[in-house]
C-alpha cells in the first residue's frame, strides 16, 4: 500500500498557505529584503490564520500539525519568500525541543503562550567557534541549589532577539563532551541576557538573526528538559525532523525559480521567437523540473517518515541536502534564463539565489548531512 | 433563521483548460470553490456576526470531488453542510428543481447562489431556484441589510443600480462587490473536519433528468489580423487614419 493523495484538508492547509504567500508576504518580500527588516505584519497576520506555530500540541490549545502538513505549508511559504518563512521555521524549530523532551507541565508553561499573540521560539545550538561540532559546545550551565545559571555566547540564532523563549544547549561538563551537555528554557526577559541583531547577510536578510550573550542567567532547573546529559541528544533529535521544513522550504523556492523561468522565457523574445523555443532553455526548465519533483517527494516522504515513527534522519539528511542543493542550482540557472535581468533585484530571481544559498547551511551544514548520510550507507 | 448557501467547485482560474472532442477536459485540473458562491458564505458569516441568530448550510449538487470545496464553506463558518452527490451533469433548471426540494426540506428563510457559475458562466441558477421556489429573488446583489424579517438589497441593472426590499424568504445571487471573503483559517480547516456532511442522491429528491443536452464544447479563440501598414511615415500615417475611419469604424 503506498498513496500520494492528499488529505482534503491537506489541500486547504496548501490552498491558505498558498494564497497567504501571494497575498502577503510576496508584495511585501523585495521590500524587507533590502532594507533588512523585519515583516512584523507578516507574522501578526500568520498568526491569525494559524499558519505561526502550528506544531504546538492540541493537548496545550495548539493545532498539533504532522510534519507532512508543516512540509506542505513551508513549500508554499518559501515560494512566496524563504526568508519570511524562516521566521516562522525557526520558532517551529525552537518548539520542537519541547515536543521531543518536555513534560506536559513545561508544554503548557511555556506553548499555549506562544498561542496567544504574533509570539516566537528559537532555538540556540551554534556558537561562534562552533557549529556543527555540536558536541564541542562552550555555553556554561551550572547547577545551583534549585536554578541553573547560563553563560556563554550563541550565535547565528534565528529569532533570538525576538523570540519569548529560546532553548539553549549549553555543558556543565566538558569533559563528558556530548554526554555532559543539558538543554535549558530560557524566556526573554531572564535578567543578564542580551541579543545583538546580526547584519550583513547575503540573503534571508528579512529573518532577523542575533547574537545571544548569556552573563549568568538564571533559570529554575524546572526549565531543563529532559535530564541532565540529554542536551546532544535532544537537539540532534530535534534537527533529524526539523531539517524536513528546511528542505520543504527549498522546494518552494526551487518552484519559484521554475514559475518565473517559465513565465519570463515565454515572453522574452530573441531570434525572432520567444526564448522557450531554445532547447538551451528548455532543458534548463526540464532540469528544475526533474529537481522540482523528486525534491518533493523526498522531503515528503522524510515527512512521512517521522510523523509514521520510523527511523527519519537518513532521509531528512536526504532531503535537505538534496533540496537545497537542486534549489540553488535551479535559482543559478533561472538566472542565467533572465540573462542580464537575472542579476538586478527588479526582478525576483536573484534573491531567490541568495536566499536559498542559507538552506544549505543552516541546520547543519549539507557537508554535514553527507556525513550522516554516509554513516548511515556505512552502517 | 436558517441561510443555505449553494456553492459549486469550478476549475481554479489560473487552470489551463483544453477542449477536446467529448468536451472540456479537466484531467489534471486543480478544482476550487467558485469564487462567486465564497460571496454567499461570506455574507451568511457577517450576518452572523452583525447579531442574527443564523444556522449557516452549505448546500452542492455534483460529483464527489465537490467534498473538497463543501471543506471549504465549512472551513470558513458553514455550520454544516449537504451534498447531493451525482456524476449526472444538470443544467441550472433541472439543478435549480433538486436545490429547491432541499431548500423546501431544510426550510430555508434565505438562499445565496453565486452569480454566475465560473464554470459554465449561465448566471441562471439563482434566479432558476427562485422561480421554482415562488421566491423573489434579488439578482447581481452588492449589498445586503437583514432588518425587520425582511432584505434590503442593493443590485446592479444593465443602467446602474437599484435599491430593493425583499420579504423572507428570498434567493439572493451575490457577485464581487458585495463583501471580501476571508480565508479559511488554519484552525477552522481543522474544525470543520468535525462538521456534519450529510450526503443525499438525486433519487431521494425526486430524481432529475437534464433538460438539455451538450452537443460540443469548444474554446472562444481571438484571432488578430496583425495588419502592417506599409509605406512612409505620412503615408502610412493617412493610412492607418483611413483604417480607422472607415473600417474599424472608431474615429
Amino acid at each position: 500500500m503506498i498513496g500520494f493523495e492528499l488529505s482534503d484538508e491537506q489541500k486547504q492547509f496548501q490552498a491558505l498557505a498558498r494564497t497567504f504567500a501571494k497575498e502577503t508576504i510576496i508584495p511585501v518580500a523585495a521590500h524587507h529584503d533590502r532594507e533588512e527588516s523585519y515583516p512584523e505584519e507578516v507574522v501578526r497576520q500568520a498568526h491569525e490564520v494559524g499558519l505561526l506555530n502550528v506544531s504546538v500540541p492540541e493537548a496545550v490549545g495548539g493545532l498539533g500539525l504532522s510534519m507532512l502538513d508543516e512540509a506542505i505549508i513551508a513549500e508554499e511559504l518559501g515560494y512566496g519568500c524563504m526568508g519570511i518563512y524562516t521566521i516562522l521555521m525557526a520558532s517551529e524549530l525552537g518548539i520542537m525541543p519541547l515536543l521531543l523532551a518536555a513534560t506536559p507541565e513545561q508544554q503548557a508553561r511555556f506553548l499555549a503562550p506562544l498561542l496567544e499573540g504574533p509570539k516566537l521560539a528559537a532555538f540556540a545550538l551554534s556558537e561562534p567557534n562552533n557549529g556543527s561540532d555540536a558536541g564541542g559546545l562552550r555555553t556554561r550551565a551550572v547547577f545551583d541549589g534549585d536554578e541553573i545559571v547560563i553563560s556563554g555566547t550563541k550565535t547565528w540564532i534565528s529569532n533570538g532577539g525576538i523570540a519569548d523563549f529560546t532553548v539553549v544547549f549549553a555543558t556543565y561538563e566538558p569533559e563528558l563532551k556530548h554526554r555532559g551537555t543539558v538543554a535549558v528554557v530560557v524566556e526573554h526577559d531572564r535578567p543578564g541576557l542580551s541579543c545583538n541583531k546580526l547584519h550583513g547577510k547575503l540573503g534571508q536578510r528579512a529573518s532577523p538573526t542575533y547574537e545571544m550573550v548569556f552573563d549568568d542567567v538564571r533559570v529554575p532547573i524546572g526549565n531543563m528538559l529532559g535530564e541532565k546529559g540529554d542536551g546532544f541528544k535532544i537537539a540532534m533529535r530535534t534537527l533529524d525532523k526539523t531539517r524536513i521544513p528546511v528542505a520543504a522550504g527549498a522546494v518552494g523556492v526551487l518552484r519559484r525559480a521554475l514559475d518565473e523561468s517559465r513565465a519570463y522565457a515565454l515572453e522574452r523574445e530573441a531570434f525572432g521567437q520567444p526564448i522557450a523555443r531554445f532547447q538551451a532553455i528548455q532543458f534548463k526548465l526540464a532540469d528544475m523540473k526533474i529537481a522540482l519533483e523528486t525534491a518533493r517527494w523526498q522531503t515528503w516522504h522524510a515527512a512521512w517518515l517521522a510523523d509514521s515513527g520510523r527511523p527519519h534522519a537518513e532521509a531528512a539528511a536526504i532531503a535537505k541536502a538534496y533540496a537545497s542543493d537542486a534549489a540553488f542550482a535551479a535559482a543559478q540557472e533561472a538566472i542565467n534564463v533572465f540573462g542580464g535581468y537575472g542579476y538586478m533585484n527588479e526582478y525576483p530571481v536573484e534573491k531567490l539565489m541568495r536566499d536559498v544559498k542559507l538552506n544549505q547551511i543552516y541546520e547543519g551544514t549539507n557537508e554535514i548531512q553527507r556525513v550522516v548520510i554516509a554513516r548511515h550507507v556505512l552502517q | 433563521m436558517k441561510i443555505i448557501t449553494v456553492l459549486k467547485q469550478v476549475p481554479d482560474a489560473e487552470a489551463r483548460i483544453r477542449a477536446g472532442s467529448g468536451g472540456v477536459e479537466l484531467d489534471g485540473v486543480t478544482f476550487v470553490i467558485d469564487g462567486m458562491d465564497e460571496y454567499g458564505v461570506e455574507e451568511a458569516i457577517r450576518l452572523r456576526e452583525a447579531g442574527h441568530d443564523v444556522e449557516i448550510v452549505a448546500l452542492a449538487l455534483g460529483p464527489a470531488r465537490y467534498e473538497e470545496a463543501i471543506r471549504t464553506a465549512l472551513a470558513l463558518g458553514a455550520d454544516r453542510a449537504v451534498h447531493v452527490e451525482t456524476d449526472v451533469e444538470l443544467d441550472p433548471i433541472a439543478q435549480a428543481r433538486v436545490l429547491a426540494e432541499v431548500v423546501r426540506q431544510e426550510g430555508a428563510d434565505l438562499v445565496f447562489v453565486g452569480g454566475k457559475q465560473a464554470d459554465w458562466d449561465s448566471a441562471a441558477l439563482g434566479p432558476a431556484l427562485a422561480e421554482v421556489l415562488g421566491w423573489p429573488h434579488s439578482d447581481w446583489t452588492t449589498e445586503l441589510k437583514l432588518a425587520g424579517g425582511a432584505l434590503e438589497v442593493r443590485h446592479d441593472t444593465d443602467d446602474g443600480q437599484e435599491s430593493l426590499t425583499l420579504p423572507l424568504p428570498a434567493v439572493v445571487t451575490t457577485q464581487q462587490g458585495l463583501n471580501e471573503p476571508r480565508y479559511p483559517t488554519l484552525p477552522n480547516i481543522m474544525k470543520a473536519k468535525r462538521k456534519e456532511l450529510a450526503k443525499r442522491s438525486l433519487d431521494e429528491l425526486g430524481g432529475a433528468q437534464p433538460l438539455t443536452r451538450v452537443v460540443a464544447q469548444e474554446i472562444q479563440t481571438r484571432e488578430r489580423r496583425g495588419r502592417i501598414i506599409e509605406g512612409d511615415a505620412a503615408s502610412a500615417a493617412a493610412e492607418l487614419v483611413r483604417l480607422l475611419r472607415d473600417e474599424a469604424k472608431v474615429l
